[in-house]
């Protein structure tokens, strides 16, 4: 219940501030500036495809939305002392932390689901073609297990520090990395093994197959892995003051 | 142990990496009691509180609650303690009552019983006419009190208040003290402050720490009787005597000089020392030291009753609390400054190698020299104090 309560108010206080309404307007805008007119983008391709959309969101994701939604998670109330206030009622570091973590996915998802105005008005309403609806939602699905570990980082990483803009390059600087290693990033010089790492480690190479349309548990599960360590890393994160 | 024990602290000692921030500080608060937590800033008031709401952690010792472990069961100690941290900083984005609701919701408090404290703390904290507005709109008294009711808002058996008058204007001090009576005949309340005027009004019982220890623990009596020795202003007529009855053979003369009545209380025993305080001319007044442990009145009366002399006024006065807390805090600064000192000496003149290490020794040696210096101190100040004490006496004459 405090778990839920935390999210809750996590939630509202996007909706208090202009965060929220500025990062889901901004970021709709522009993924429909890229989606309908980067490189010809959507006519170009000529397809009843949404595949484009989705190489572009955990990109708009990771580099800018989740940094930006994460980093006041946890250093701002460290850096204005409303930590202790929270802390000192009767609620775990482990309800703190989940319930941020519930809170700024929430508001990542519901940027997400906003997406979905591009295939509704344009399949339903518009009628530009038939669309396959297996790998939209495959899509959807992958692009929910990746903000949950790309926001479970973020918050990490907030947690760490006092600096909201420390914690915001830091995010963002990872989700980077993560996102392109293994498809943008030269992989050709280095050697095999680190390759595969990479390639292992890449989020874009893991959102691959869900946006072809096919669920893979070993995705799923990396991402799952990825949210689970993260957000025991936030709580140890957190749990550091007493000994500090 | 005592069920009747609200707060118990063993050994606590809090290291930041070589910094000792608490030094085996160890106390007992019962039930029904309000305590007093003073010393200067950075002695390890709050770092003592936040280990006992379960914020940080000791690195030694232990701490209960409530019969509970702090580390063991932090959340059942927390449920026990209404807590407003240092500077009360409450998210700024929400509305005053919808972060009591947050709050209430928090500590599992149902709708019910919300609606029914909620009556309360806005009646005790003045809260009613600003339940809708945002917190960051508020002024810091307002912000202070919206803390002080989300600390109330479960009726806790314990409160622990950090500061909770720090920024509020003097009314709203006096009501937040008042309050503090009132609650705290059937609850422990563990509050610190830097007026210590509130604390001799609220607080029966007193700590004092220092650099992260105690340094006196008690009563308020008796923690004021900590501050040696006792005073007493004398006052006697300068122009008459005692109108002489008729039994006395001699005429009664008062005092020639203001020197034969000093030299006169001087010679009475367990006087240490005799100071002459200005007057009008009409009397004589003195302000006598005696040790603590002594009352003198009777042996003053008998001396002025014996010489004829008409005494207009004797007061015993024991020290207050903030001479105790300066004598007790201050000897520490000295030390540090003195060490400060030796080490700026060092580095600066590697020739003169005077007395340095003797600088520095005398931190330890705070009780012998330093000691007596502060004691001086603080003698002056009761002087003046006790003056002023004696205007208000001579007007309470007329």
């Amino acid at each position: 219940m405090p778990t839920l309560t935390i999210a809750k108010r996590e939630l509202r206080s996007y909706w208090n501030s202009p965060i929220a309404y500025v990062v889901i307007c901004i970021s709709l805008l522009g993924l429909s500036l890229v989606f309908f007119n980067l490189n010809g983008g959507f006519w170009e391709a000529n397809r009843a495809s949404l595949t484009l959309l989705f190489q572009y969101l955990p990109q708009a994701l990771g580099l800018i939305v989740i940094p930006v939604i994460t980093m006041r998670l946890v250093a701002e109330e460290r850096q204005t002392g409303t930590l202790e206030m929270l802390i000192t009622l009767p609620v775990t570091d482990r309800q703190v932390i989940i319930g941020k973590f519930l809170g700024a996915w929430g508001l990542v998802m519901t940027l997400v689901a906003a997406t979905s105005l591009f295939p509704v008005m344009m399949f339903g309403v518009w009628n530009l073609g038939s669309l396959d609806s297996g790998p939209v939602l495959s899509s959807y699905l992958g692009v929910t297990l990746y903000s949950a570990a790309a926001v479970s980082i973020g918050l990490f990483i907030s947690s760490l520090t006092e600096s909201q803009i420390i914690a915001f390059f830091i995010t963002t600087v990872m989700l980077f990395f993560l996102n392109l290693f293994g498809s943008i990033l030269a992989l050709d010089v280095l050697p095999d093994n680190i390759k595969l790492a990479a390639t292992f480690i890449s989020f874009n190479e893991r959102l691959r197959d869900f946006v072809r349309g096919m669920i893979n548990l070993r995705d799923v599960v990396f991402f799952l892995s990825v949210t689970g360590l993260c957000l025991a890393g936030s709580i140890w994160g957190l749990e550091r003051r007493k000994w500090a | 142990m005592a069920s009747d024990v609200m707060i118990e602290a063993r050994g606590l000692t809090k290291r930041y990496g070589a910094f000792r921030a608490l030094d085996k500080v160890s106390f007992e608060v019962k039930r029904g009691e309000v305590v007093g937590f003073i010393g200067p800033n950075g002695a390890g008031k709050s770092t003592t509180m936040r280990i006992l709401t379960c914020y940080l952690s000791a690195t030694q010792g232990s701490a209960r609650v409530d019969n509970r472990d702090v580390f063991d069961e932090p959340l059942k100690v927390r449920e026990s303690i209404g807590y407003l941290p240092q500077r009360a900083n409450m998210y700024g984005d929400m509305g005053v009552l919808e972060y009591l609701r947050f709050a209430a919701e928090l500590r599992g408090i149902d709708h019910a019983t919300f609606r029914k404290r909620m009556k309360d703390v806005v009646e005790v904290c003045g809260l009613g006419n600003v339940l809708g507005k945002d917190i960051r709109t508020l002024s810091h008294g307002f912000r202070q009190r919206v803390g002080l009711g989300q600390a109330l808002l479960h009726n806790p058996p314990v409160l622990i208040l950090d500061e909770p008058t720090s920024d509020l204007d003097p009314n709203e001090r006096a009501e937040v003290i008042e309050y503090i009576r009132k609650v705290g005949k059937d609850r422990t309340i563990m509050l610190s402050t830097h007026n210590l005027k509130e604390v001799e009004m609220a607080c029966a019982r007193v700590i004092i720490v220092s650099r992260g220890r105690i340094v006196a623990d008690g009563s308020l009596d008796e923690v004021r009787a900590r501050g040696g020795r006792v005073s007493y202003t004398v006052e006697i007529d300068a122009k008459q005597a005692v109108e002489a009855g008729k039994n006395y053979r001699q005429s009664l003369q008062p005092p020639q000089s203001s020197a034969e009545a000093e030299q006169a209380l001087e010679a009475i025993d367990g006087v240490l020392s005799v100071a002459e305080r200005p007057t009008g001319g009409e009397t004589y007044k003195f302000v006598l030291k005696g040790t603590k442990d002594t009352d003198l009145r009777t042996e003053i009366y008998n001396l002025c009753v014996q010489k004829g002399w008409l005494l207009h006024s004797l007061e015993r006065q024991l020290p207050s609390l903030e001479d105790v807390f300066k004598l007790l805090t201050k000897s520490d600064e000295i030390g540090a400054r003195g060490k400060v000192a030796a080490d700026v000496a060092e580095a600066l003149d590697d020739e003169d190698d005077i007395d340095d290490e003797d600088d520095i020794d005398d931190e330890d040696d705070v009780d012998d020299e330093d000691d007596v210096d502060d004691e001086d101190d603080v003698d002056d100040e009761d002087e003046v104090d006790e003056s002023e004490d004696a205007d208000v006496d001579e007007e309470d004459r007329k």
